[in-house]
């Protein structure tokens, strides 16, 4: 099992998302962005928009990272203003 | 440099403590630091290394105090309106603490500014264009860069000790070729104390820094207010990167 957490506002567009998916050979955080269109196209609008930010296990990676199983994968929105 | 009775006085809370003490407080007496952007967070970072006793202090930013500042933006005062911000946070400055040195740059930060000597440069812009500027340039010169930035409920607060790390800068973490994100402060808003909560970390990064106790390059430390939430993420220098990896892309 892989665990999603969609940190911040993203959190408002991931209302009712399973909080976990099965893991699978080849799964990156983009595919599993992609797999989410169908049924979330508000979060995966949000999800791709510049400088949103992965981590998988508390470590920044990018969108074709393979993911293991057991992971924790997190989507951080993009923070620019001061 | 010894302290005068006078600075005994001021900083006792600092020197009542191990870790600081008369030689820590020298240190941040003779540093220089460099805040760019007198917003929401530049505001906090400022009032806290005043205080504190940084020596010298540059303070950058080419705007006027707006109406719609005051919300978040709390060295300033309802008729500062119409007046340059780093005039209005100059006299709020030297009010706090005469003795400090507080240069100012009315302008947009410009590789002109960069020129100084500075022991620190810390990030309070809200565009990505000038983080990388300053990015490149601590980078180059070897010095601490302390980026910070909300919106909404959310803030982002990164530390790049480069004096003792050449490796991994804000380049490898978000690329500088990124275009802005449509959402920003000034169509989502943000949270007052959210900016004060980064601008507070950003001081204590950079006073850390100064005092010789920082140890989370390139740590990416994030704040959700709305839920109380934090993540303290970890990332990596790129072989590739076009800033910090030493190849010529």
């Amino acid at each position: 099992m892989i665990k999603l957490l969609f940190f911040g506002r993203l959190g408002d567009f991931a209302t009712g998302l399973s909080t976990s998916i099965d893991a699978v050979d080849g799964l990156t955080p983009a595919a599993v962005r992609d797999g989410l269109a169908a049924g979330h196209p508000q979060l995966v609008y949000e999800l791709s928009q510049p400088q949103v930010l992965i981590s998988l296990n508390q470590m920044i990676v990018d969108w074709d990272h393979p993911i293991v199983d057991g992971a924790e994968l997190a989507f951080l929105p993009p923070v620019t203003g001061g | 440099m010894s302290l005068t009775d006078r600075q005994f006085i001021r900083y006792s809370r600092h020197l009542l403590m191990d870790d600081i003490g008369q030689q820590g407080q020298e240190k941040l007496l003779n540093a220089h630091v460099l805040i760019v952007g007198l917003g929401g967070l530049g505001c906090p970072v400022s009032l806290y290394l005043t205080a504190a006793g940084i020596g010298h202090i540059s303070i950058c930013d080419g705007d006027t105090v707006d109406v719609s500042n005051l919300q978040r933006q709390v060295l300033y005062q309802t008729e500062d309106c119409g007046h340059l911000k780093v005039d209005c946070a100059k006299a709020v400055l030297s009010g706090l603490n005469p003795e400090l040195d507080i240069t100012t740059y009315p302008e947009m930060i410009s590789t002109q500014t960069l020129s100084q000597d500075y022991s620190i440069v810390i990030d309070c812009t809200d565009n990505l264009a000038a983080r990388h500027m300053l990015n490149e340039y601590c980078q180059r010169q070897g010095i601490g860069f302390v980026t910070g930035s909300a919106i909404g409920w959310e803030g982002q607060l990164i530390g790049f000790d480069f004096a003792r790390h050449s490796k991994l800068c804000l380049n490898c973490i978000i690329d500088r070729d990124s275009a802005e994100p449509l959402t920003n402060c000034a169509n989502a808003g943000v949270v007052g104390p959210v900016l004060g909560t980064i601008g507070s970390l950003q001081a204590t990064m950079a006073m850390r820094m100064l005092l010789g106790f920082f140890d989370s390059h390139g740590e990416v430390l994030r704040y959700d207010g709305k839920d109380a939430r934090w993540l303290n993420l970890r990332s990596l220098a790129k072989s590739q990167c076009a800033v910090c990896s030493g190849q010529k892309l």
